[in-house]
């Protein structure tokens, strides 16, 4: 072996071992811990696929997270949509467009602790924006949203999205500034209207870094959890349960920590699914 | 009530209570140094009040013996983790009956040794060490005992003329007379903490069934949906649709938890039903630090007979860690704590619920003469057998994680009070089968 090549595996192996201790190990031994009935300390009882099966077929609660996990995901669309409006909107921006990013981006920095007890209190049914709004006349917002089980999920999105659309918003303005800027010339001298600048140069110039940010937003959704616990703890009546609040329940207050892994390993099987789906239609030529 | 002066009568303990001086045998060999962990849920009071109150007064009799410690989020999770690792603190600090499945696990020291050099199971309440016992040792000392009763705006009450209820038929019929005067019948939100649901289930179950049904079902003997529990459960079910804990089901679960308790010394809400915990709060709610001039006062939770029950719960307990070097300074820093001295001054001076110990009359000198009456109940309560079970000490953590979640939405009408006992019910023997389920003090 050369010497380049030593110096290089040189620097490489301590990261390797490194990742192997506390990525690869753990997420091998955890195939293991999903197939045993296991509190989380002592000894674990294997018990093959017992886990999986009343996972797959019995247990409820699972079903409920997952099926607010896939709404969560559906919900991103308006994620989505506000920030390629955001996106489209700043493009046109040249006078203190830094001072706007920097202004948006404010949300994105804040501890998700604090975010969510700024939110806590805006959504607070007697002194928040809502009464505060029908104090002078404008009811309807003074709901305690958060606390009604039809609306908890939405609200803890809301929450959630508000700061995380500025990430997507400020990539995607990213992307459009990297379109030549002949495209929309060209396209304005043959009669080209707003719209169709939009549709048939800005959409397709920004598809790889869109295609991006959905596989990456869809893998989020399922690890979603911060702001979930910080607010509702899955609650109430479990209107807000996602699969990441269900471990956290069974791994450390029902001590059910195998049952818990075998959750945690379906989650990584669904983030799997939407990596091979990425790779696959790359491969098919996809410009994602 | 009759009063119970004091506290070492239910114990049935000698009064007094000294603890030894003296230095450490340990101290021959040089200085030792013992690790302590804090949760910081309640920030830097915890372990300022350690601090002075425990750690300070021992290093004085005791220069030998310094310590160092650390607020940890998440305590128990950290603890647990570290125990099972080799590593963590000495001195152990777990919730309720938490410690046992640490104490199973062989990650903690049998104080069968220690209990009998230093007398324990003498100065202990004897149920108390039993729920900590593993192999025919206990592995945990119980810290704060607990109850609950139904708190009232005395001041109110009297301003209304309503009757303080004894049955619960009394207690229905003034919830409805306070929310038909436009107050809030009961000043309760779980936005601080989610398990506020259990104390009222713990409540209606022993009040309406009774402990000993209550007992016969933590043994395994009756079914948790037998039609007394369910109906418990319906009943509390209607209060909680009838919108008289904070106004409604969706401002119970989103009013800030101190707001409640504002609104609950203002007189905006009428009652409370919670722990003894609750008492060092009131200070802060009622009277001039709160801008009112109301008063608090307390009664036992109405039961379906009238007869006053006092659910017995451990807020905490303290252990010796397996991996711990120094075992016998443990043992006697855990000693000093539970000193009927140092137990009178943490609840005269900070409110702190006493361990199960025999207190000295004498070191109570001081403390609201109200809280020491309800111990004082509680006693002869528990000498009558009059004593109920709290759910987050006699029954296992599935089971008691599921009372908690899933009483929701038996709130929220999704499913029957009868769908959520038989829920109950199959996590019960599933816990029993599994052995999870605490020890319950034989009746």
């Amino acid at each position: 072996m050369s010497r380049t090549r030593l110096v290089a595996w040189a620097f490489i192996v301590p990261i390797l071992l490194l990742h192997f201790i506390v990525k690869i190990s753990p997420s091998v031994s955890a195939v293991y811990y999903s197939m045993t009935e296991w509190s989380g300390i002592g000894p674990a009882e294997f018990i093959g696929l017992e886990n999986f099966r009343h996972l797959l077929f019995e247990d409820r609660y699972f079903w409920q997270a997952f099926f607010h996990n896939w709404l969560w995901l559906a919900f991103t669309t308006f994620t989505f949509a506000l920030a390629l409006l955001g996106a489209t909107l700043m493009a046109f921006i040249s006078k203190a467009s830094l001072t706007f990013r920097t202004l948006l981006f404010l949300p994105y920095i804040l501890p998700s602790v604090v975010v969510a007890g700024i939110w806590r209190n805006l959504l607070n049914p007697d002194l928040g924006i809502g009464a505060q709004l029908a104090s002078v006349g404008i009811p309807g917002l003074d709901v305690a949203f958060l606390g009604i089980p039809e609306t908890s999920l939405a609200a803890v999105f809301f929450i959630d999205n508000w700061r995380w659309w500025v990430f997507i918003m400020l990539l995607l303005l990213a992307a459009l500034q990297n379109i030549s800027v002949e495209l929309y010339e060209s396209a304005r001298v043959d009669g080209a209207s707003a719209w169709q600048e939009f549709w048939h140069i800005s959409l397709p110039g920004i598809r790889p870094t869109l295609m991006f940010l959905i596989l990456m937003t869809s893998i989020w959704t399922f690890m979603v959890f911060d702001y979930v616990w910080l607010l509702t703890r899955g609650g109430p009546a479990g209107s807000s349960e996602v699969l990441n609040t269900l471990v956290m329940k069974h791994a450390f207050i029902r001590f059910d920590a195998g049952y818990a892994t075998s959750i945690g390993l379906v989650l990584s099987l669904i983030s799997s699914v939407f990596i091979v789906v990425f790779v696959v239609l790359r491969r098919r030529g996809w410009e994602i | 009530m009759k009063k119970i002066a004091a506290i070492p009568l239910l114990f049935a303990l000698a009064a007094g209570t000294v603890f030894a001086g003296g230095d450490l045998e340990a101290a021959a060999e040089g200085s030792v140094e013992l690790e302590l962990w804090i949760d910081s849920n309640n920030g830097d009071a915890s372990l300022a009040r350690w601090q002075s109150m425990v750690l300070e007064p021992f290093t004085e009799a005791n220069p030998n013996v310094s310590f160092e410690t650390a607020l940890i989020a998440n305590n128990y999770d950290a603890t647990r983790t570290a125990l099972a690792s080799g590593a963590g603190p000495d001195i152990v600090m777990t919730y309720g009956p938490f410690a046992l499945e640490l104490g199973r696990n062989k990650l903690l020291q049998p104080l069968d040794e220690f209990a009998a050099q230093y007398g324990w199971d003498q100065h202990f309440a004897p149920w108390s060490l039993d729920l900590f016992e593993v192999d025919g040792a206990p592995v945990a000392l119980p810290d704060e005992i607990e109850t609950l009763v139904l708190y009232y705006n005395k001041t109110l009450f009297e301003e209304h003329g309503w009757p303080v209820p004894d049955t619960m038929d009394e207690l229905f019929a003034v919830a409805a007379q306070i929310e038909q005067a436009g107050i809030i019948p009961f000043g309760h939100a779980n936005e601080c903490w989610r398990g506020t649901n259990e104390w009222f289930i713990g409540e209606f179950l022993n009040g309406w069934a009774g402990p000993a049904t209550v007992y016969q079902g933590i043994i395994g003997n009756e079914r948790w949906d037998a039609p007394v529990f369910v109906e418990a459960m319906r009943l509390l079910a209607d209060m909680q649709q009838n919108g008289w804990f904070m106004g409604g089901l969706d401002r119970y679960y989103t009013v800030p938890c101190a707001t409640a308790g504002a609104m609950f010394g203002s007189g905006e809400a009428a009652m409370r039903i919670s722990g003894t915990w609750s008492i060092g709060g009131f200070g802060g709610e009622f009277g001039e630090a709160a801008g009112n001039a109301n008063d608090w006062a307390w009664t036992p939770t109405p039961t379906r007979t009238g007869v006053d029950i006092f659910n017995v719960g451990i807020g905490n307990a303290f252990a010796i860690s397996a991996h711990s070097d120094n075992p016998e300074a443990v043992a006697k820093l855990l000693d000093f704590y539970y000193s009927s001295e140092v137990q009178g001054a943490l609840f005269v001076e900070h409110g702190k619920a006493p361990a199960p110990v025999a207190v000295d009359e004498r070191h109570l000198q001081g403390a609201d003469p109200r809280y020491v009456d309800l111990l004082g109940a509680m006693n002869e309560a528990f000498a009558a057998d009059n004593y109920g079970y709290t759910t987050w000490v006699f029954w296992g953590p599935k089971t008691n994680s599921y009372m908690i979640e899933d009483v929701e939405r038996l709130w929220a009408g999704t499913i029957t009070a009868q769908q959520y006992m038989e829920g109950w019910h199959e996590l019960h023997q599933e816990e029993m089968a599994e052995g999870t389920v605490p020890p319950a003090p034989a009746r």
